[in-house]
């Protein structure tokens, strides 16, 4: 059966895209579409969200008390839920970003030299 | 999280995710696509929407909880779907699981009782043993307190022990009884039990009073005014719960006393089992005593043993210290006193023990009893567990395809388990719930009779409390769990495609093989645990009609009977004689009243007196035992006892006895008194005291057994020679008459030789013999007493025949409940044969179809069906009736007159399961017969 590699990637993607919305939620509250779009633009579009999957990501966020939500108009005149980071949400955006870094620092150290030598 | 909290979070799931993609078709139109066009694009790009609203919802899932509630939900309505098998089950277990809780409920109040005082574990209770049995007692009286080894101790020791055993123990006191007491001074005159307890009873177990105050030391000191409490259960019945009553004076036999106080109402005795109405202090042994009870002084002798010492252990000490101080202080007052009882070589010593264990009282009398019983419920459990898991097993079996179904849409095998358990576990519950119901009825039901055994109320306090509960509650759910789990795990290793396809004659062999191993197994098992049980009942039925049927040697039909104690009224032989004269003149002429007599014991009553007595011509210091029994005029007229030669009691008799018993009385005194005043060294010789013999009537057995057969009319029979008059030889007995043998105590004790003497000087029953129903005339008896004698309270008055019932109770008790057993085994042995059967019926429609279109006929396939039963229940028989010949050996005591390997009752029992299992494949026999080959053939 193949559920536990399944298993293994939904969690490296959640990290991931946690660690995005928390960052998008910086600037302001926002709802779940602008959320998605955001981290599209923002990326120059080079990351493309399965827009659903953002769903359970943003309620295991607001389960570990990081984000709240509050209810609010979109800009289609709808009633929609509005993100918003909270204080422990904040500091857990810094310590996953220092993560980030040197994750994505020590992978490049190993990747650059590699490149070299071809 | 709460379940609020995530329900308040998924509310809007759903319109939020609407909105989402709304917002992205605005875009896409936005972006210049057709409305069509935008909005499938947005949708496309968010994904399944179901996905992700099951992937959200799982995020706030306490998964657990859901699967339970699932499970629950699933197992509901799979019980709805099968009312008769949920039916079938839940009585099977609540009849299983009630028994065991019945059963429980009363071992618990009997045997792990609390003690009703503060901190028992530090109460002592003491013992003592010696090389030598049997010391020069002064008197020796026990009441049923200990189980094991003796406790009665004297009173100097006591005291002794008090002053001097301080460094080992804070507080000592002492009981004794309880005994009869005539009670006067509330109503008419009554009998009451009354325990003598030391000074400090109640302050050293810890039992506070319900009103008034207790006993204390200074109550006990000599000549303190006689003061009493009440027990509670007393107070309520006899004094109706008057708040009143502390202040009031009473009188005990003819000792006037005061009500001090009522104990408190949770403590009934130290020792279980065992009631008394009031307390007095030890030191009114002097003027209320017993009427057993020598002229002996008890509260200086050191040779009286006869109160139960317990004690409190100072906070610290060990028992073996304890201990030594206790047996130092016995040596000091039983080998040093001044009436030395042992010598060193005696080694006595003392023991303690907890009073929890070393007062066992009634508890070990019921024990057994209840050990019987309780193994009997085990396997009767076991039986509902097997038969149970027969019908969950066949069940299974005809589920297995929605198993199958349920395992290849991703069900893992753990969910399935547990799923089958969930089931199980529910159905238990409710067998469990509805257990504990019948349990209630089946405790009140239980106590009640036993209560009825007693003529009284039932000896112990039976309520259920959280120790019966959690046995309840865990019995409960190890059945669930047994029944539920080896049908589940089978479920469990389904192999999905075989199973699907659904051609069980073919493709799963292997797998029906191993069903029916299990399903057979399970059948054999309850077949042979029903024989063991039944047969085991049988035996008890047998034994129970053996001592009905039993001829006592007297007619125990239409007669009534009753106690009257006028020693504790304080009458003397001459008055008694006259009141018994009156009573029986009074008796005899009342309408029904075919004729009366009476005698110091009843017969068949329970107990029993008996002395030693030395023949003539045998060598000295040889006595022989003989049963004894003080009677009135007219005793065997009326008990129809035969007399075979010489002649009954006459008047003159009775005056004969008592002129001789006085002259015995008072050489006694005279012999005791002048080796009192003489030298120790002076040997003494008396004359034979000058007094005819006792004339006696003896029976047959005591004839063929000391007379070889030969006619004893006018022989005399000497008093025993052990422990002579001081003053004189007394004149023993005169054999006058030879009756026929009777029971005495107990209809399963041997008759023994007996001698019968004319009753001058007892406590007594009366019986009458009536031309009509016994118990009818009990009113006017207790009318004819109250007129004759207030104060001759009546006590024990039933007819013969409950008599015999009484004395029988243990043998009903046992019965009754091994009978209801039997009963209950037999029947879910049917249950479970019906469940198998009617399960491989239902599989073999289509083999079975298939051969009638081939022509087979109707008994073609009986036989295909009943010859399985054969076989399985040849061997359950076979398995069961090896175990009751290895188990009934156990019984060999309770049995009367039959062997515990009875072939009849071993064959009758085989015979009933055999019809028994022949009902139960009838109904699927019929069906297997009927089955039409066309339906059958499209069944699958």
């Amino acid at each position: 059966m193949s559920t536990k590699d399944e298993l293994d990637r939904i969690e490296m993607l959640q990290g991931t895209l946690d660690l995005l919305i928390l960052r998008t939620l910086v600037l302001g509250p926002a709802h779940g579409h602008a959320i998605a779009k955001a981290i599209e633009f923002r990326s120059d579009e080079v990351l493309q969200v399965e827009q659903g999957s953002l769903y359970p990501a943003l309620h295991r966020l607001i389960k570990r008390k990081w984000i709240s939500a509050a209810e609010g108009t979109s800009e289609n005149n709808r009633r929609a839920k509005f993100y918003s980071l909270t204080a422990k949400g904040r500091a857990q955006l810094d310590l996953e970003t220092r993560k980030w870094d040197k994750f994505a620092g020590a992978i490049a150290r190993i990747l650059r030299p590699a490149k070299q030598e071809k | 999280m709460s379940r609020r909290d995530r329900k308040r979070h998924l509310s809007d799931l759903e319109s939020d995710i609407q909105n989402h993609i709304e917002i992205e078709t605005q875009d896409n139109i936005a972006r210049g696509m057709s409305p069509e066009e935008a909005r499938y694009a947005a949708m496309r790009k968010f994904g399944n929407v179901t996905r992700v609203m099951e992937d959200t919802r799982e995020v706030w899932a306490i998964t657990w909880l859901d699967h339970l509630i699932q499970d629950l939900r699933f197992a509901l309505r799979g019980i709805r779907k099968s009312p008769l098998f949920a039916t079938v089950v839940v009585l099977t277990l609540a009849l299983g699981i009630g028994a065991n809780t019945a059963i429980f409920t009363i071992i618990d109040s009997v045997m792990l009782r609390a003690i009703p005082v503060s901190d028992p574990q530090h109460l002592l209770v003491f013992s003592w043993q010696s090389h030598k049995e049997n010391p020069d007692f002064i008197g020796h009286s026990s009441f049923g307190d200990c189980t094991g080894p003796d406790c009665s101790l004297p009173v100097p020791y006591f005291r002794a022990m008090r002053t001097q055993g301080s460094d080992s123990f804070s507080k000592v006191a002492a009981f004794s009884g309880p005994i009869p007491v005539n009670f006067t001074g509330n109503g008419p005159a009554s009998r009451a039990q009354g325990t003598y307890v030391s000074g400090d009873f109640f302050l050293t177990i810890g039992v506070s009073m319900f009103l008034g105050r207790p006993l204390g030391p200074a109550d006990d000191a000599p000549g303190a005014p006689a003061a009493i409490v009440l027990d509670y259960a007393y107070w309520r019945s006899a004094f109706a719960s008057d708040p009143t009553v502390v202040g009031r004076a009473v009188r005990l036999n003819d000792t006037s006393a005061m009500i001090v106080g009522v104990a408190d109402s949770r403590f009934t005795n130290l020792t279980p089992g065992k009631f008394q109405d009031f307390y007095m202090p030890l030191s009114l042994v002097t003027s209320v005593r017993s009427q057993w009870w020598s002229s002996g002084e008890r509260l200086m002798n050191p040779g009286a043993f006869w109160v139960v010492v317990i004690g409190r252990l100072q906070p610290g000490v060990s028992i073996a210290h304890a201990r030594a101080t206790a047996t130092t202080i016995f040596r000091n007052e039983t080998i040093h006193g001044a009436k030395p009882l042992f010598t060193e070589a005696d080694d006595p010593t003392v023991n303690l023990t907890y009073v929890q264990q070393g007062l066992g009282g009634e508890t070990a009398q019921i024990a057994p009893m209840l050990y019987v019983m309780m193994s009997a419920v085990g396997i009767v459990m076991l039986i509902t567990c097997a038969n149970v898991a027969g019908l969950v097993l066949a069940r299974s079996a005809r589920r297995q395809k929605e198993m199958a179904l349920r395992m290849a849409i991703g069900a893992g095998p753990g969910r399935i388990v547990r799923q089958l358990l969930t089931e199980s576990i529910l159905l238990s519950t409710l067998g469990g719930l509805l257990g504990v119901l019948l349990s209630l009825w089946g405790v009140r039901a239980i106590t009640h009779f036993v209560a009825s055994g007693y003529n009284d109320t039932f000896p112990f306090v039976v309520e259920p409390n959280w120790r019966v509960l959690a046995f309840t509650l865990a019995v409960t759910f190890v059945t669930g769990i047994l029944f539920g789990l080896a049908p589940a795990r089978r479920s469990a290793r389904v192999d999905v495609n075989p199973a699907l396809k659904e051609n069980p004659s073919a493709s799963s062999k292997a797998m029906i093989g191993k069903r029916l191993r299990l399903g057979d197994a399970l059948v054999v098992a309850q077949v042979a645990f029903s024989i063991v049980i039944a047969v085991g009942a049988g035996l008890l039925v047998r034994t129970l009609e053996n001592l009905r049927s039993l001829d006592p040697g007297f007619n125990t039909e239409n007669m009534v009977i009753f106690g009257v104690n006028p020693v504790l009224a304080g009458y003397d032989s001459a008055k008694i004689m006259q009141v018994c004269g009156t009573l029986q003149q009074r008796f005899a002429a009342t309408p029904g009243v075919v004729s009366v007599s009476y005698s110091g014991d009843a017969l068949l009553s329970g107990s029993r007196s008996g002395t030693d007595v030395h023949l003539d011509g045998a060598t000295p210091q040889k006595n022989e035992a003989v049963d004894t029994m003080a009677i009135g005029l007219d005793f065997l007229s009326t008990m129809k006892i035969p007399l075979l030669s010489g002649r009954a009691f006459v008047s003159q008799d009775f005056a004969t006895t008592a002129t001789t018993d006085a002259a015995v009385k008072s050489a006694h005194d005279a012999g005791e008194a002048a080796v009192k005043k003489a030298a120790p060294s002076a040997h003494l010789q008396f004359p034979p005291i000058k007094a005819a013999p006792i004339p006696v009537l003896v029976n047959r057995k005591l004839v063929q057994e000391f007379f070889a057969n030969h006619n004893p009319i006018g022989k005399h029979i000497g008093v025993s020679d052990y422990n002579p008059n001081p003053g004189g030889l007394e004149p023993g007995y005169l054999v006058v008459g030879v009756v026929g043998d009777t029971k005495y105590s107990d209809l399963r004790r041997e008759v023994k030789p007996a001698m019968y003497l004319p009753l001058t000087n007892n406590s007594l029953h009366f019986e009458l013999r009536t031309a009509m129903n016994p118990a009818s005339l009990i009113p006017a008896v207790r009318e004819i007493v109250a007129s004759v004698d207030r104060n001759l309270p009546l006590f024990e008055v039933m007819t013969q025949s409950e008599q015999v019932d009484r004395i029988l109770f243990q043998e009903r008790l046992i019965t009754r409940v091994a009978g209801f057993f039997g009963v209950l085994t037999l029947v879910l042995a049917c249950f479970g044969l019906y469940g198998l059967l009617s399960y491989e019926v239902a599989w073999r429609t289509r083999e079975l179809g298939i051969r009638m279109a081939l022509g087979a006929q109707s008994r073609d396939i009986l036989n295909l069906v009943i010859n399985q039963v054969i076989v399985i229940v040849a061997i359950g028989l076979a398995v069961g009736i090896a175990a009751a010949l290895g188990l009934t050996r156990f019984m060999s005591d309770m049995l009367y007159n039959v062997r515990p390997n009875d072939p009849g009752t071993i064959a009758a029992v085989a015979a009933l399961l055999a019809v028994v299992a022949l009902i139960a494949c009838y109904l699927p026999a019929r069906r297997a017969i009927h089955t039409d080959p066309i339906v059958a053939l499209r069944h699958e």
